[in-house]
């Protein structure tokens, strides 16, 4: 089976706001899919629906090829959530939690101790086992969050947001983690609205916007629907207006701005700008400090799909 | 799965510090509160015989049954007596009670009248004594009523009146028995205080119930969505969590039985199997009541504890927690109140248990108190039967 998930027409409406729009994807086998949108755009909606948590009003959703309904439990059986607030027994340590949940899918208690064991060494937990949840900062925190929702070896998991307030150290090793588990063989939905983490661990982007897909692809096939693209960066004291007025009228130049010392030229397509930019800075005698050339992000994608910013 | 989310559910609650110290302490606390409060005023009263007057009419001489019990309760061949009764002109008894040599006086009209000066434990004895002798009145007048009835009805022209007299009779002896028995036992109203501390205790539990279904629904917590999303069956998820709630509940009432019983020395009496039963029955409509809270109320997990704080503390109020007063005043005019009260049931329950002979009483407020709880399962249900939700 290649398409793990299958949603079509699917609409959720809270009263007069929609939160999803007849929204139709896939999420094919093995693939990390990143759901790209702001907050409010229906990634968690979207999410709740699939795991029939939430009713909709319209379409309908597949995974594993069979309708998902509440008492789903073979297809229940084959996922994983790791939820965007921290879901855990503050009560129970570290050991206790995982064994509890990990517990609600695995009978066989040599079985689950075997599974929480490897799920504790992939998020690097095991000099924690025995810590109450409060005693974790709040980096460990997710990442118990995580092998609470990973560590019965799932088929297909879902990760809403799982690095938000997450310190640089944990976050890469929360990526680390995730990009293992797709190695190992897992379907993977992965929401943010952190356009980097996209671009480091996402095989497939879907951008969300108002309950709407508003593109799919990698993120190379999503960046070719930027109109521009390279954006150079200079360094350069007090650059005189005629220069500027110069640089703008270069073949493929969409866009300059100049504030404080820097200089931003937005180019649409075209060649060796970065080379012939260089001659010009050369020839005019203008000096300058730094220069360096920048691919157009999803953002800038994002910013053009609905002239607003992903973290708006 | 059962047995591992039981196993889960009752760590959890245990280790809850603020439930511990609500469900297990408090009441432990509060107990020690009165014993150190009550008991010297308990003792100083426990001799007293309340002197009253009873104004003589033709109302009085007419009414057998309260005569009978007047004069039984003021027997002074009876070394439990409950009254010191004179039987006055109303002016006497006016006058008796200025010069405060009654705490006061009854005056039987069409109903009994009771005139005090001010509010105490004795003149809520006399009012409540009055009333209670006003509804076995009431009782045995209907009785011989339907007796009469049912011999027209079925077409007897000459009526038995010897065989209802006797069936009358026989009311009225029993009654007098329960009435005996007011005077035997003292009325210790601080005994009253710890059945409604008992009953408090029964329904905070209700606290624990409602925190382990929290814990597992889609739409009340985090936790239970991870939980709704495992191919685990609702209902067995349910069923444990709130078993692991009842249990956690019984082992606090036992700590507080113990407690009572053998450090604060409190005489529960001779029925203690039937006050088991009773705190185990108030227990559970302390948890359907929290579920059913838990369920309903769409709030975070602190403001559903403190809607059922506030609810079980007004119960326990309402039932005489702070002085038997306001139950005889909630009695009087406001029943329903109580009779929907399981803070009520449950002290009623005890209270009936120490008072009287008979456990009809008794078993009344045990099957109210199983109503009570059914209904509070019937109102979860309705919130639990839901698998998906329009929002969480």
């Amino acid at each position: 089976m290649d398409k793990i998930i299958q949603i079509k027409n699917l609409t959720k409406q809270y009263k007069d706001l929609k939160a999803i729009d007849n929204l139709t994807m896939e999420v094919r086998k093995e693939e990390i899919l990143g759901l790209l949108g702001p907050n409010g755009s229906g990634k968690s909606t979207t999410i709740n629906c699939i795991l029939s948590l939430l009713n909709f009003e319209q379409g309908e959703i597949k995974i594993f090829g069979k309708e998902m309904k509440p008492d789903s439990y073979d297809i229940k059986a084959k996922i994983g959530m790791v939820f965007q607030e921290v879901a855990v027994l503050e009560e129970l340590t570290v050991q206790e939690n995982m064994d509890y949940f990990c517990g609600l899918y695995i009978k066989d208690k040599k079985t689950r101790q075997q599974y929480i064991n490897e799920a504790i060494e992939l998020v690097g937990l095991e000099e924690f086992r025995k810590f109450y949840p409060k005693q974790l900062s709040g980096g460990l925190l997710r990442r118990l969050n995580i092998a609470c929702g990973i560590a019965h070896k799932p088929e297909l998991i879902f990760l809403d947001e799982p690095t938000v307030a997450v310190d640089p150290q944990s976050r890469n090793h929360i990526l680390d983690g995730i990009q293992k588990l797709r190695d190992r063989g897992a379907t993977i939905v992965y929401t943010t609205h952190y356009m980097e983490e996209v671009e480091i661990i996402c095989d497939r982007v879907i951008i969300l916007d108002k309950g709407k897909v508003l593109a799919s692809g990698t993120t190379d096939e999503l960046k070719e629907l930027a109109k521009i693209e390279e954006k150079i960066t200079v360094e350069v004291n007090n650059l005189q207006p005629q220069y500027l007025e110069k640089i703008k009228k270069f073949e493929s130049v969409d866009k300059v701005e100049y504030h404080g010392n820097i200089l931003l030229i937005t180019y649409q397509k075209g060649k060796n700008n970065m080379l012939d930019l260089m001659d010009y800075l050369k020839k005019e005698n203008i000096k300058y400090n730094k220069i360096y050339s920048e691919r157009p992000t999803l953002n800038d994608v994002f910013l053009e799909l609905t002239g607003k910013e992903l973290r708006d | 799965m059962f047995i591992h989310n039981f196993k889960y559910t009752l760590k959890a609650l245990f280790r809850n510090k603020m439930l511990i110290f609500w469900t297990y302490l408090f009441p432990i606390i509060l107990g020690t509160f009165f014993n150190l409060a009550f008991s010297n005023i308990e003792n100083s009263e426990k001799l007293e015989i309340i002197k009253i007057a009873i104004v003589e009419n033709d109302k009085l001489k007419s009414n057998t049954i309260f005569q009978e019990a007047f004069e039984t309760l003021s027997d002074e061949e009876n070394e439990d007596r409950l009254f010191s009764t004179q039987y006055v002109s109303e002016e006497e008894a006016k006058q008796l009670l200025q010069n405060n040599e009654i705490i006061g006086y009854m005056i039987l009209e069409e109903e009994p009248k009771i005139i005090i000066q001010s509010s105490g434990i004795n003149e809520t004895i006399l009012k409540y004594v009055t009333e209670e002798i006003m509804q076995n009145t009431k009782m045995i007048n209907e009785l011989a009523e339907n007796e009469i009835q049912a011999e027209i009805a079925i077409g007897n022209i000459s009526i038995d009146y010897h065989k209802i007299y006797q069936n009358v009779r026989e009311t009225i002896q029993q009654e007098e028995a329960n009435i005996k028995n007011i005077a035997k036992s003292n009325l210790s109203y601080t005994m009253i205080e710890f059945y409604t501390l008992i009953a408090m205790s029964c329904l905070y539990g209700g606290i624990l119930g409602m925190v382990a279904i929290n814990q597992k629904l889609a739409n009340m917590s985090d936790n239970g969505k991870r939980v709704s999303i495992a191919p685990t069956k609702k209902g067995k998820v349910v069923l444990s969590s709130l078993l692991a709630g009842y249990i956690a509940q019984i082992i606090g009432l036992a700590i507080l039985f113990a407690y009572t019983i053998l450090v604060l020395k409190v005489d529960f009496g001779t029925n203690l199997p039937l006050i088991l039963l009773l705190g185990i029955v108030g227990s559970l409509a302390g948890l359907t009541m929290g579920l059913a809270i838990g369920t309903v109320v769409k709030a975070n997990e602190g403001l559903k504890t403190g809607i059922l704080i506030s609810v079980t503390m007004l119960g326990s109020f309402l039932s005489g927690m702070m002085g038997i007063t306001m139950k005889y005043i909630i009695d009087k005019n406001l029943p329903i109140l109580n009779q929907i009260n399981p803070a009520n049931m449950i002290t009623d329950g005890f209270y009936a248990l120490y008072y009287y002979d008979t456990l009809d009483r008794f078993y009344f407020n045990l099957v109210s108190l199983l109503l009570f709880s059914g209904i509070m399962l019937i109102i979860s249900y309705t919130s639990l039967r839901r698998q998906k939700y329009d929002s969480i």
